[in-house]
């Protein structure tokens, strides 16, 4: 199905809606102008139907797949609130971005959207393609959106309630259902965008990468790799935690920890440490309700397989849950589904570790004394960490950045006028 | 003769109680061999403290170290010469990663008296001349297992004709469905009778697609229609066995009784047959035990667990203990086919969980195997 100024037409008509469109945007950007204003407006009003159970119906099963509270969804929505996308904007621009102080000879000042936006988007979360869109309306652009393969047309329809509450909006909101193997429809797509949103690995990246022209702006999310750093002070409560989170996060998030490194050369010092974090998954994943069988059975096969070639110095595992001593120091991906690896990586080694992943790195998890805390954080930002946290990896905070950008501030330009 | 030898020149494929003792020395026997050809094998062995002698009873069958086929997706163990291993086969890889196996003489030799046994046992044998549509690739050299054994599949009864779904071209693969369904409209006016063979959801796709065209034919009679491979990719589509049957019989004019399903795997060759009752009787060739998806432990019957399956079939490479990634039960008889021997079900795939993920890598990780 294809949203094109707040019609919906099939797909057939997709070469022609795309010609159309060619000669659509310059007569829209050269008409009017989008502001934040506007967009804050029309997403409260929405918002506001949503805290009183509009999209309850939609959002429940998407809660389920991903063991989301109610609760958890209602703070959620309530990033969409006209209060808390005045506070992104103040966060991320300093302000709706209308004037900003000007140079001391004078010379106005203020940010001004890309333009056109092509968000290429992902389907690993429900809402992501639309919420995408969004953020490129509140930076006042134009945006074409690619849906990702079975979407199912959630989308579709919050964008179009979105348009139902203001019908300027029809005007900057476009979505196609192009299947990702038509490069050429991508390319001239691209062809429009003054930015090229791509959401998804590195396959995707690479692919968005080839079909955008030098002259349009590429703005990647694609997916990182957390860990968590834990120091001689760690304490078994920070030590729960992390378990706590890695079981309810399942570990395929780009926040979710996939292992731990510890501060420590001696093999002996780590099996220790490795054998007293078991002991606490263990109890949060029971505590917690098992993972599915299936991945279970995944992960079982691939540790007797593992076993079989001594991948591992010692692996702890029961109840579907397991713990590896790896020998090398690699970041890497772990078996996911609550099975952690835990390598030693004294701290003076932390910045060559881990510029090896350079590109890659989200959050790190630093467990340590207090008065230690500081210092690691600071190391670990040098090598390239955007995110410390404490046990909870993927603990969220309203105006955050966004693998280490804010995404506003991605979406806009720099404008200075003369007086 | 040796003790595998008897085995697969059993008469009855399905006599399991009577070759408890015959098998358990057949597999003695195998292990033995492995262990003092294979280097990587007597290894493994070894390392578990396990050797070919305490193979002793039944219940140490279930002790003998199990080898995932992951682990022959990464590594070729072969026990013999390779100018020995005159079949080679690749898995179709499910996944990405693929399987190489090879299969010296003797081995296929056995295999033949088995797949002759066991084809004689379900009547799948016919003098009749018979036209074959086959929803797969046409075989080449050193192509995939799926192929081959499609096309050994079209020895079963004289062929006149032999098509193909998938057809490689410079684009890829491309499924032609439309060429198939034009097939069995012109041979359902015929007289000979038809044969489909191939994945199950390639079948299901073009019976669904037909039906939604309004095409109702009757196939001539001796028609059958046969399934193997499983859902694979398509997992998520699989339809109630009943569902496929009613739309089988509503499209093609195919009863049940003429439909049956084939289950079997590059790394386990061992032919299992559906019977009347469409399920997947353990023939005495081969012996299954479900283990416990997190301790390995066998679980026994009537329990869902990881699909062991045990052969001492072949002689080529030590897959006499193959952990899949399969999920499966085995049931305990009586069937009503009359059949005692324990039935196999599949009731899943490992690391089929419908879920997506944004950690780096993760996806490609829950789509294969890989690291």
């Amino acid at each position: 199905m294809i949203l094109y100024r707040g019609k919906l037409y099939p797909d057939s008509m997709q070469d022609e809606l795309i010609e159309r469109l060619g000669g659509d945007i310059p007569r829209i950007l050269g008409e009017n102008r989008l502001t934040a204003r506007r967009v804050i407006a029309a997403c409260g009003r929405m918002f506001e139907k949503a805290a009183a159970g509009k999209y309850d119906e939609l959002a429940r099963p998407i809660l389920q797949d991903f063991g989301i509270s109610y609760a958890r969804y209602q703070d959620m929505v309530r990033a969409f609130s006209a209060e808390m996308l005045e506070y992104k904007c103040m966060i991320e621009l300093g302000g709706d971005g209308e004037e900003l102080p000007p140079l001391k000879d004078g010379t106005r000042r203020r940010l001004a959207p890309l333009g056109v936006l092509f968000h290429i988007a992902a389907g690993n979360v429900d809402g992501l393609p639309a919420y995408s869109v969004a953020e490129g309306l509140l930076a006042g652009n134009l945006n074409i959106l690619k849906l990702p393969a079975g979407d199912g047309g959630i989308s579709v329809r919050l964008l179009s309630d979105l348009i139902e509450e203001d019908a300027l909006l029809a005007d900057y909101i476009y979505v196609f259902d192009v299947p990702s193997t038509e490069t050429e429809t991508l390319t001239r797509l691209a062809d429009y965008a003054d930015g090229v949103v791509v959401w998804g690995g590195d396959a995707a990246q690479r692919a968005a990468r080839s079909l955008s022209g030098v002259n349009s702006k590429l703005i990647p999310w694609g997916h990182k790799l957390s860990f968590a750093y834990a120091a001689a002070g760690a304490s078994d409560g920070d030590l729960r935690t992390l378990a706590r989170h890695i079981c309810t996060t399942e570990q395929v998030l780009c926040s979710s920890c996939q292992g731990i490194f510890l501060d420590t050369e001696d093999m002996g010092e780590l099996q220790a440490f490795a054998e007293r974090f078991f002991e606490i998954l263990r109890e949060e994943n029971l505590l917690v309700g098992k993972t599915d069988p299936a991945m279970r059975g995944r992960n079982t096969v691939n540790l007797l397989c593992d076993q079989i070639e001594g991948t591992h110095v010692r692996v702890y595992s029961a109840d579907g849950v397991s713990v590896t001593v790896d020998a090398d120091r690699e970041l890497q991906l772990s078996l996911t589904f609550r099975n952690v690896w835990v390598k030693a990586l004294p701290r003076r080694e932390i910045v060559m570790a881990l510029k090896k992943q350079k590109g890659y790195l989200q959050t790190c998890g630093l467990l340590c004394a207090e008065k230690e805390r500081e210092e690691l954080a600071d190391l670990l930002v040098r090598a390239g960490v955007v995110r410390v946290t404490r046990g909870d990896l993927s603990r969220t905070a309203f105006g955050e950045a966004h693998d280490g950008t804010y995404p506003l501030r991605e979406y806009t330009r720099v404008v200075e006028i003369e007086r | 003769m040796s003790a595998t030898g008897k085995l697969f020149s059993q008469k009855k494929p399905y006599d399991v109680a009577s070759t408890e003792e015959l098998f358990l020395r057949a597999m003695r026997e195998n292990c033995a061999f492995h262990y003092a050809r294979s280097e990587a094998y007597k290894g493994i062995l070894d390392g578990a403290g396990f050797s070919p002698d305490d193979l002793k009873t039944e219940e140490d069958l279930a002790r003998l170290p199990v080898l995932p086929t992951l682990y022959f997706k990464r590594h070729t163990l072969f026990t013999l010469p390779e100018k020995k291993l005159i079949a080679k086969v690749t898995s179709s890889g499910t996944g990405g990663k693929k399987s190489h196996v090879g299969f010296d003489l003797k081995t296929l030799w056995r295999e033949l008296k088995m797949v002759l046994g066991i084809c004689k046992y379900h009547r799948l044998w016919s003098a009749k001349p018979t036209r074959y549509v086959i929803f797969g690739y046409r075989p080449r050299k050193n192509s995939l297992g799926a192929a081959k054994s499609a096309f050994a599949f079209t020895l079963l009864a004289p062929a006149v004709s032999r098509v193909y779904a998938l057809q490689t071209s410079e684009s890829g693969i491309r499924v032609d469905m439309d060429g198939l369904k034009e097939r069995l409209i012109k041979y359902a006016k015929g007289r000979l009778p038809v044969r489909t063979m191939g994945f199950p959801a390639y079948t299901y796709f073009l019976l669904r697609q037909m039906k939604e065209e309004g095409v109702s034919v009757k196939l001539p009679k001796g028609s059958m229609i046969c399934l193997g491979g499983g859902w694979k990719q398509f997992y998520a589509e699989r339809v109630e066995k009943e569902d496929f049957y009613r739309l089988a019989y509503e499209v093609l004019g195919v009863d049940e009784s003429h439909i049956v399903e084939f289950f079997g795997a590059v790394e386990h060759p061992i032919l299992y047959t559906d019977c009347r009752a469409h399920r997947f009787h353990v023939p005495v060739y081969a012996r299954v035990i479900i283990r416990d998806v997190d301790t390995l432990e066998p679980v026994g019957y009537e329990q869902a667990g990881l699909v062991n399956l045990l052969t001492p079939a072949i002689a080529s490479m030590p897959l006499l203990s193959v952990l899949t990634d399969d999920i499966g039960v085995l049931h305990k008889g009586p069937c009503p086919c009359g059949c005692d021997a324990p039935y196999l079900e599949i009731r899943g795939r490992v690391g089929v969980k419908d879920i997506v993920t944004c950690a780096q890598g993760a996806e490609e990780l829950l789509k294969g195997e890989g690291r």
